[in-house]
């Protein structure tokens, strides 16, 4: 009989069951954590209270059924449409300046059929700077630009294009990256410059697939709003922040009843115009 | 040397890697020739192309067009004028409408102002409307071009190379990936639409039916080299039957 071959595979199944044991071990004899303490009597009485609050039992004022109330937040939710449409403004144009040398292909020119001596160095300059982007939080950006500016939806959406043209721009950079090179190498010959190329070649093919990241990173990006708001960035996150400081209860329902139609217009709007485009 | 040698390639070679694709050729075509290149897979009829092209540089030898050294045309809009080529498909650019992959073949003679204008409203709209009714697609025109079917695709790159006007038109496997009769359909237009602007056409063919019946001249290339250049009536079977046969069934004969 053939003895059987101690693989990657099979080592790595003994990992996989050693490592499950290892964490139940972990949780019940050391930490003595159990799951039933989870629903002890104070959990809740506190959890009883938040819920109770958030359909407006014995709170006094009740923000969901007060016409100021709606009008303010009607006003955030707009507030928080413009910061997010501003931050996938600003991130798409810088991701559209620094696309095309960021892609390798065109770096070493097999896609255009042309090559500078520069190519490879703004190759490197503009991948470094969307990892630097991508790599810090848009918290984090947020709460560096709101220190530096003072608190507002404009430093938000600064904040959220920060993180995001860096994503965007390595996306897309694969994008062209993938790109079919053998109708642009017949444009080449068919006598096309390295402009024309672009035109009649990469842009079209790559545009469609543009747009799709573009209105994704929107939808994240709505999304994200209420995170930088917490920081000072303004919009319906802020106010979230401040209402449940103050345990407004109502308020934070008007809030999210507010977020949730936000998101789902991003949602069928992106719908929409992916469907347009195909 | 007359003055009608369009194309002439003094013994060039080609090496990739240990293997030999094209040793020592050399061949002159006249001004106006229809040409099929035919030839076991692997024989070196894409690299011959790909060289007269100048996509590909030969390791030796030397290639004129027109009398003048194809190294020395570096200018890509200049060597347009002169040489042309369609593939087998994937020559389109899918996402853009018909009128505007026909009139990617003017892009040699424009600007950049003057193309980017007419992604929006198409410049010397009458050329293409005219050049996709002679390949017989008059219909189609702002269709997206990845709608089409394959022969379709093929006429809307014939239509292009009619806007480019080049001298010399190098076909690839032009009908490699359509049926039959989509097939000679295409290599029909190409060689009457060649004839009618005095073209000269290089294809390469799987087919050895359709280049006998649509080409005047066939070059057979095995392992790189000539193994026969003849007008079409000349060719015999017997030639034929050397051309394609395989190492393994030599031997099995000879046991």
């Amino acid at each position: 009989m053939r003895k059987p071959k101690f693989t990657f595979l099979t080592f790595s199944v003994y990992v996989f069951l050693f490592l499950i044991a290892a964490s139940w071990y972990f949780v019940v004899g050391v930490e003595k954590a159990s799951l039933i303490e989870l629903f002890s009597r104070e959990n809740l009485q506190y959890a009883g209270k938040f819920f109770k609050g958030l359909v407006g039992v014995g709170e006094e004022k009740i923000a969901f059924l007060s016409k100021d109330s709606w009008s303010e937040a009607i006003k955030l939710t707009v507030e928080t449409l413009q910061m997010s449409i501003m931050a996938i403004g600003f991130s798409t144009v810088v991701m559209f300046l620094t696309v095309l040398p960021a892609a390798r292909n065109v770096a070493d020119g097999t896609l255009t059929l042309s090559k500078k001596w520069y190519s490879f160095l703004l190759f490197g300059l503009i991948r470094i700077s969307y990892i630097f982007s991508r790599a810090i939080p848009e918290l984090v950006w947020a709460m560096i630009v709101i220190f530096i500016f003072k608190p507002g939806i404009l430093p938000g959406a600064i904040a959220l294009a920060l993180h995001n043209f860096g994503i965007l721009g390595k996306l897309c950079a694969e994008v062209i990256e993938d790109t079919d090179s053998r109708p642009i190498r017949n444009l080449a010959s068919a006598g096309a410059g390295r402009m024309q190329i672009l035109l009649y070649g990469v842009l079209p093919s790559v545009l469609p697939q543009f747009l799709t990241y573009i209105l994704y990173r929107w939808e994240v990006i709505m999304r994200t709003t209420i995170v930088v708001g917490f920081v000072g960035a303004g919009g319906l996150g802020q106010q979230f922040k401040l209402s449940m400081s103050f345990f407004h209860y109502t308020e934070i329902t008007l809030l999210l009843v507010c977020y949730i139609v936000l998101v789902l217009i991003a949602d069928f709007l992106s719908e929409r115009s992916r469907y347009f485009v195909k | 040397m007359s003055k009608n040698n369009i194309i002439e390639v003094n013994q060039i070679s080609k090496h990739y890697e240990r293997k030999i694709a094209l040793s020592s050729l050399s061949f002159v075509v006249e001004k106006g020739e229809m040409v099929a290149l035919i030839g076991p897979s692997g024989a070196g009829k894409t690299t011959l192309l790909n060289t007269l092209a100048a996509i590909i540089e030969p390791d030796s030898g030397e290639i004129l067009i027109d009398g003048l050294d194809l190294r020395k045309i570096t200018n890509q809009k200049t060597r347009a004028r002169k040489i042309g080529i369609i593939r087998q498909q994937f020559d389109l650019v899918g996402q853009l409408a018909v009128i505007h992959n026909v009139l990617a073949g003017r892009l040699s003679e424009w600007g950049f102002v003057k193309s980017f204008i007419s992604l929006l409203f198409p410049q010397d709209k009458q050329t293409a409307i005219s050049a996709l009714e002679r390949v017989g697609l008059p219909d189609k025109t702002y269709e997206r071009t990845s709608k089409l079917s394959g022969g379709e695709q093929q006429r809307v790159a014939l239509a292009r190379l009619l806007v480019q006007r080049p001298e010399i038109i190098l076909a690839d496997e032009p009908v490699a990936s359509l049926d039959p009769a989509r097939a000679e359909d295409i290599l029909e237009t190409l060689t009457r639409l060649a004839r009618e602007e005095g073209q000269t056409v290089i294809a390469s063919l799987h087919s050895v039916e359709y280049a006998k019946r649509y080409f005047t001249r066939l070059i057979a290339l095995k392992n790189g080299e000539i193994l026969f250049d003849l007008p079409v009536e000349k060719v015999t079977d017997e030639l034929l039957k050397e051309l394609y046969q395989l190492k393994e069934l030599d031997q099995n004969a000879l046991v």
